[in-house]
């Protein structure tokens, strides 16, 4: 496979080739070949998924005559997860290929692929695919056939087309979208982006081994994101557009989607991390809090919505002056700073451990605007333990920078963190607040018992998921998403009402 | 170990700060005289370059003028072992990333004593920090931007109409191109007619009624503004922009970040070619950023086509192109994020690190856009706000 192109394209069995391919400058072997730029080809495709939807009886399911094994949810999860499975058995070809080809594809190093190939892939399994329908819908399933909630009947019906249009480079996003509406039965245009473009490649080529039937509902087609020949007519036909990107992609995209078609959005959000006193009591706990948050802010090197990239760590009760340090010895509570430099040492590390991949340029140039500057402000102040502080790792990305007096604001992606200290919750969530409606996942650590009051708040501010920095890279696959259930979002409701004897029937 | 690191920084700066108040006693320049040196060498223009020797010596003095005279900046030195005393050429001066002028005042003598405070645009969140330039002294900056406006945009005419897109310095008292137009208006427009407003709003009656008038008189105009600007003039229904008379030309600046980027800079130049009429070889891209006081220029007037797609900067300003990584200096031609010693910048700090990536050849700046470079990826908002920094 090595000296090979790698075709970033999987079509099902019965669709239109291509009329020519054409080769993606992706700066790194191999070269990519993807489709040519075409709206008469990509209308065919699309058109094709769509009467899938109606053959297979995945949208009106109700009809008795034409159900197939494909057709029953519950059957599709363990299809599916068959094919996720094989991504985590070492001896599987397919988990093999991958783990060859997803450094070169996504830049990460090769033991960080696999990390966030065990961490994704961990969630494709039938068990979790088959308690993602239950957790989103209940048990039985209202997909596609009526059932019994209270006084009425509810049925739950799938997109006749689900377009999804991935963003970044957090590989595993597109397989997890496709998951999604592949579960519900819908057909399925998966556009990868460019830097996680292997996995959904791959899982499409495993799925047409493992379920033919399902695979003939999903075509995944890489193009340059933005190329309207594709992207219209690929839009054109949806039911459902699914896109993950910026704001500026969101708004691009939602301008051009058809009127009638549900538009869902996963716009760029930001992550922090939260860590309470409690965790700083001794050294030892602090240093193994500062280890979570490495591994939290390292993994996808920090380029995922859930990466933390500002840690607010809590002045402990005795530090009345919020020093930040503490009397040296082991047992002595840990102050913010001494957290930063814990940090340091854990990315440190870390690197040997899980390096960090190779970073764009304007990615490099950040990074080193945010170190210059924080060495400013360490080299201005008094250089006490409790001033400004930065430590990095050189070449590699990762840089800590403990910043009291709130100087400091971070565009970093690598392994880039800004450890600022709070003395109160209220101090804390005014802080928060302006970057409230952009939260998504808050990392927290040491809270004890006031973590409902924290988490409370903090949903109240815009974050829509709080948990403890161990997790933070990987939210089980019934997350509410950026605040919404993952499956119901694609779904449209029926309700049947009947009253009196009618009523016993679903 | 990162604690080493930096205690070991303090140390050097602190054993090396003695050492330096001996030295730079022995070299006592005057600031006023470096001033008056560097105003009078800019008001000789643009034409031909400076020998190195001239341009070393001139930011050396510039480097230990700043030393002296910027408590933030000294610190910053003395922390790297950097002082007028170790330092032997203009590359070796500590170059402070633009994102500093945030964080930090950045100014020779007290920051209250400026005699105007440029800030950079907000970012796409409001309320955080905006990047400060404090200036001392204007006179520096007035002298430093006429000589290459005037080769770059007006080198054929005394006195132009100016129709700007920019708004003026009454609506924007902190934007250093509000004041830049203004500036070069005064002394190369025989009117100007303000476009916009303080808030970026087109006043499209202003702007009609400014082009209505050139048009009966057959005067050409300068038509100039920001990429976004201009975005948002041709998508008006009808558009204000009209065909301007012969002889005109358009001075675009602003690049392509932030909001203006659905449009890559030929399509922007190929549809106000379309729309007015001026020839593309007549639309010239300014390049210049708050935290820097000179600007470079797209030299097309002078060299037609073939002076696109590549910035000329003034004899005063130095410009490389380094690795992000290490900082360390990329070979011609190379690209890498681009680095200006600005001797325009004496009253802040001359040697700027930006986050912008190009190569440098013959002094020349090919400018990659920010958009032209890999896709952005991951899906944390910091992508977007680096992309989306503007002036």
């Amino acid at each position: 496979m090595t000296d090979r192109d790698f075709h970033a394209y999987v079509l099902p069995r019965w669709a239109p080739e291509p009329s020519g391919l054409r080769s993606i400058d992706a700066g790194a072997a191999p070269t990519v070949r993807c489709p040519e730029a075409d709206a008469v080809w990509m209308d065919a495709l699309v058109s094709g998924l769509r009467d899938r939807a109606t053959v297979a009886g995945s949208s009106g399911g109700g009809e008795p005559g034409i159900r197939t094994p494909v057709s029953d949810p519950v059957e599709r999860a363990r299809k599916l997860g068959a094919v996720g499975r094989r991504f985590l058995d070492p001896d599987d070809r397919v988990r093999r290929e991958c783990l060859e080809l997803l450094p070169r594809g996504s830049g990460l190093s090769a033991p960080m692929a696999e990390a966030v190939l065990d961490g994704m892939a961990a969630d494709w399994t039938p068990e979790r695919l088959e308690r993602l329908l239950r957790e989103e819908f209940g048990d039985p399933l209202p997909l596609g056939r009526f059932v019994r909630r209270r006084e009425r009947s509810v049925m739950a019906v799938a997109p006749g087309l689900c377009v999804q249009l991935v963003a970044g480079s957090v590989p595993g996003v597109g397989v997890n979208a496709l998951l999604r509406s592949l579960l519900l039965g819908a057909p399925t245009l998966l556009k990868p982006g460019l830097g996680d473009a292997v996995l959904p490649v791959l899982f499409a080529r495993a799925l047409a081994e493992e379920a033919p039937e399902l695979a003939d509902r999903l075509a995944v087609v890489y193009w340059p994101g933005g190329e309207t020949a594709n992207e219209d007519a690929a839009l054109g036909r949806a039911d459902t557009v699914v896109v993950y990107g910026s704001d500026h992609t969101v708004a691009t995209l939602e301008r051009r989607a058809p009127r009638k078609s549900r538009f869902v959005a996963y716009p760029h959000r930001e992550g922090v991390g939260v860590v309470g006193r409690a965790a700083l009591g001794t050294e030892a706990s602090a240093r193994g809090c500062a280890e979570d948050v490495a591994r939290a802010t390292a993994m996808f090197d920090q380029r995922g919505c859930v990466s933390p990239r500002v840690v607010y760590v809590e002045v402990p009760e005795r530090d009345a002056e919020g020093s930040g340090r503490h009397a040296e010895g082991s047992e002595t509570p840990q102050g913010p700073a001494d957290f930063a430099r814990l940090l340091a040492q854990a990315f440190s590390v870390l690197e040997g451990r899980l390096p960090s991949g190779a970073l764009e340029r304007l990615e490099r140039s950040g990074i080193q605007q945010l170190r210059g500057t924080a060495e400013m402000l360490a080299a201005g102040s008094a250089g006490g333990p409790a001033e400004p502080w930065v430590g990095h790792g050189g070449a590699a990305s990762w840089t800590v920078v403990y910043d009291p007096h709130l100087g400091l604001e971070s565009n970093c992606v690598g392994r880039a963190v800004v450890v600022r200290p709070f003395r109160t919750l209220d101090e804390l969530f005014g802080r928060l607040a302006p970057v409230g409606p952009h939260l998504q996942t808050v990392g927290v650590a040491g809270l004890g018992d006031r973590l409902v009051e924290v988490a409370e708040s903090l949903g109240r501010l815009g974050a829509s998921r709080v948990t403890s920095f161990a997790t933070v890279p990987f939210p089980s696959p019934w997350w509410h998403h950026d605040g919404r259930g993952p499956l119901w979002d694609l779904v449209r409701w029926v309700d049947l009402e009947r009253s009196g004897d009618e009523a016993d029937g679903a | 170990m990162c604690r080493v690191y930096i205690r070991a920084a303090i140390e050097i700066g602190i054993a090396t700060q003695t050492t330096t108040s001996m030295t730079t006693e022995s070299f006592k320049d005057d600031p006023s005289a470096l001033l008056r040196d560097l105003v009078s060498a800019m008001r000789m223009g643009v034409a031909g370059s400076w020998s190195e020797d001239r341009f070393e010596a001139l930011a050396l003095r510039a480097f230990r003028h700043q030393f002296e005279a910027n408590g933030p900046y000294r610190a910053f030195c003395e922390g790297r072992g950097s002082t007028p005393a170790t330092v032997k050429a203009w590359t070796d001066v500590p170059a402070v990333p633009v994102a500093a002028f945030k964080a930090v005042e950045l100014v020779c003598g007290r920051p209250h004593d400026a005699e105007i405070v440029f800030r950079t645009s907000g970012t796409t969140r409001g309320g955080r920090a905006r990047g400060a330039h404090f200036v001392p002294s204007l006179e520096i900056y007035r002298a430093s931007l006429i000589p290459p406006f005037r080769a770059h945009v007006v080198p054929d005419l005394d006195r132009i109409r100016f129709v700007s897109l920019v708004p003026a310095p009454s609506d924007l008292p902190d934007s250093s191109l509000s004041f830049m137009v203004d500036a070069a208006a005064q002394r190369f427009a025989s009117e100007i007619a303000w476009g916009v407003d303080g808030e970026g709003a087109l006043d499209e009656d202003a702007l009609v009624r400014a082009l209505h008038a050139a048009e009966r008189a057959g005067d050409p105009v300068l038509l100039l503004g920001t990429a976004f600007a201009f975005v948002h003039a041709l998508d008006r229904t009808p558009s204000p922009l009209r065909s301007l008379p012969p002889g005109s030309r358009i001075m675009e600046t602003g690049g392509f970040k932030g909001r203006s980027r659905e449009l890559s800079k030929p399509e922007l130049h190929a549809l106000l070619a379309d729309r007015t009429g001026v020839p593309r070889e007549r639309i010239v891209n300014e390049y210049g950023m708050t935290e820097l006081l000179s600007q470079l220029y797209e030299p097309v007037l002078a060299e037609g086509l073939a002076g696109a797609d590549r910035h000329r900067p003034p004899p005063w300003l130095a410009v490389r192109a380094l690795d992000p990584t290490t900082l360390d200096p990329m070979p011609a031609g190379e690209e890498g994020i681009l680095a200006f010693f600005d001797l325009a910048n004496l009253g802040s700090v001359c040697h700027v690190l930006t986050e912008d990536v190009g190569s440098v050849v013959d002094g020349h700046v090919r400018l990659v856009g920010r958009t032209e470079g890999a896709e952005p990826r991951g899906c944390s908002r910091a992508m977007d706000e680096l992309m989306s920094s503007v002036r």
